[in-house]
């Protein structure tokens, strides 16, 4: 741990400074965020509720800053784009197709699981 | 001083010592769109070399979160600080790509310190060096109290949230600032690979290299009394790891990066000291032709040899200040990739042995649409990497398995 607390009146140390950003950083936030996941195989639906987690505070923030309509649009055409090359294998069906739609037919396995 | 030539600043500069080139140099490059702080690269590097007593303060690989943190803390906001004081207002890029700033090597000429440090540089604190990564992502506590947070720190004002990951390791510098600083001329750079090492029985602990180096990536060890700093896990390097089966092989940190966001390889060298053209070899794709990989602080005048791809959603004019020109085109190459930039893209991480070219066979189309507002057209296409001898290392396609595991065996390993 370090010796003192930090100084308020040191300029280097950031304590509750609000860093200024436009709405393009929040866009870009989005479009990154969201294409990274979804060439991790999440779908649209999996990618959207992250937004509205405040753990991850970039894209919670810019799901406040730009609305729900723009960030679902975001979210959209990069799971649109990367669904095409993400695709996923089941060791238990023996099958492979499109990531978001296996994702899509687990959650309905969930529900049909679930008394 | 000689003059030599920095290729990153478009311009000859001022060095102590005349150029000399590696046959290969050791380069890298970093993704920063996708690290995630996970911190596995920090821990293999430090299991690895940095576990004994007299290191604990030392790490050679760090990842710290910016804008807020760093390590040493505030490091760069130090030294950007003293040229600033060095060179007011003058501290810019020419339309053209050209640094007419001056770098720590020619600020030093003109700044009040002593005759023998060379570099203008400063030595950071103990209480700098002692806690990487405090006071970044994680809430404090009160100071003593273990595991609890301040309760009302909910009442900060919002911020309009933009933070990324940088990870770090040395450079390997071209003109590093360390080797420049060493009155004992103990740190040098290894002519086939361009590795910068300090002989530790040259030196006697001056801490003139921790002092010059801009990114503070040479360490002082108090137990010893000399300094230490990252050896780019040369044994790997040679082919000398028992895992390596005599071919280079990536370092610890580059290895066990989860998030695949680090390639790292030789690159061949120019009698001048720029790269010699290899426009199959993926680092100098990344740099050269692409151009979607910049340097780190290139107006400190050392031409670092780590390469960072920019965070996309980073306000611009703090990228410009970090990566110099070309942030705009890299980002806008790495948003948009094109069919070849997406296929290199695949190569992070398929195998931890260097890759010294690639080749790509053309695949069918899978996808016509837009992306970022931009028409894209996306290919299953095939890249092949190939090691030292020309051996395939591996092959790889854009189109990626992910492999489902079934319900009853989620956890297993």
């Amino acid at each position: 741990m370090p010796y003192d607390d930090p100084d308020p009146t040191d300029p280097s140390v950031l304590v509750g400074v609000p860093i200024p950003a436009d709405e393009e950083v929040h866009r870009e936030t989005a479009a990154a965020f969201s294409s990274e996941f979804a060439q991790l195989g999440y779908n649209e639906t999996m990618i959207h509720y992250l937004f509205t987690n405040p753990f991850y505070a970039g894209a919670h923030r810019a799901l406040q800053a730009l609305g729900d309509q723009a960030i679902r649009e975001i979210v959209r055409e990069h799971a649109t784009f990367w669904e095409n090359v993400r695709i996923a294998c089941r060791a238990s069906t023996n099958s492979c197709k499109s990531a978001t739609l296996v994702v899509r037919s687990m959650s309905q396995e969930d529900e049909e699981e679930t008394p | 001083m000689s003059e030599v030539y920095n290729w990153q600043l478009g311009r000859d500069m001022s060095y102590p010592y005349e150029a000399r080139f590696p046959e290969r140099q050791f380069a890298f490059v970093f993704n920063i769109n996708r690290c995630i702080a996970c911190q596995s690269c920090t821990m293999a590097c430090k299991s690895t070399w940095t576990f004994s007593k007299g290191q604990e303060q030392m790490w050679w690989a760090n990842v710290e979160t910016k804008p807020y943190g760093g390590y040493p803390r505030f490091w760069d906001m130090k030294i950007l600080e003293l040229l600033e004081q060095a060179n007011p207002g003058g501290q810019a890029w020419t339309a053209d790509g050209q640094f007419k700033g001056q770098t720590i090597f020619e600020a030093a000429k003109q700044t009040l310190i002593s005759e023998s440090a060379r570099v203008l540089g400063y030595l950071p604190t103990d209480e700098e060096w002692n806690s990487p990564n405090i006071y970044e992502d994680n809430p404090v506590g009160p100071k003593g109290v273990r595991n609890t947070f301040h309760a009302t720190g909910e009442s900060l004002p919002v911020h309009q949230t933009w933070f990324f990951y940088l990870a770090r390791i040395c450079n390997h510098c071209s003109y590093p600032a360390c080797l420049a600083a060493c009155p004992r001329r103990a740190i040098y750079k290894r002519p086939e690979d361009g590795i910068v090492l300090i002989d530790q029985e040259q030196c006697r602990g001056y801490r003139k290299c921790v002092e010059a180096c801009p990114y503070k990536k040479t360490m002082y060890r108090g137990n010893t009394r000399v300094s230490e700093k990252c050896i780019a896990c040369y044994p790997r390097i040679e082919g000398r790891d028992p895992e390596s089966d005599g071919q280079p092989m990536e370092t610890r940190c580059m290895a066990a990066c989860i998030g695949q966001i680090r390639l790292q390889g030789l690159v061949k060298m120019a009698d001048d000291g720029r790269w010699a053209e290899d426009r199959q070899n993926p680092i100098y794709y990344m740099v050269h032709v692409a151009k979607v990989a910049l340097p780190l602080y290139p107006q400190f005048g050392t031409e670092p040899n780590g390469y960072y791809i920019p965070p996309r959603w980073v306000p611009r004019q703090y990228l410009y200040q970090m990566f110099g020109p070309g942030v705009d085109q890299a980002i806008e190459r790495y948003s948009v990739p094109d069919r070849e930039l997406l296929a290199v893209l695949q190569l992070f991480r398929r195998s931890n042995k260097i890759i010294y070219r690639y080749e790509i066979e053309e695949g069918p189309m899978v996808y016509e649409g837009k992306l970022n507002g931009r028409d894209i057209t996306l290919y299953n296409d095939t890249v092949i990497a190939f090691g030292r001898k020309g051996e395939e290392l591996f092959r790889t396609n854009i189109e990626e398995p992910i492999h489902v595991r079934p319900h009853e065996h989620a956890n297993s390993i």
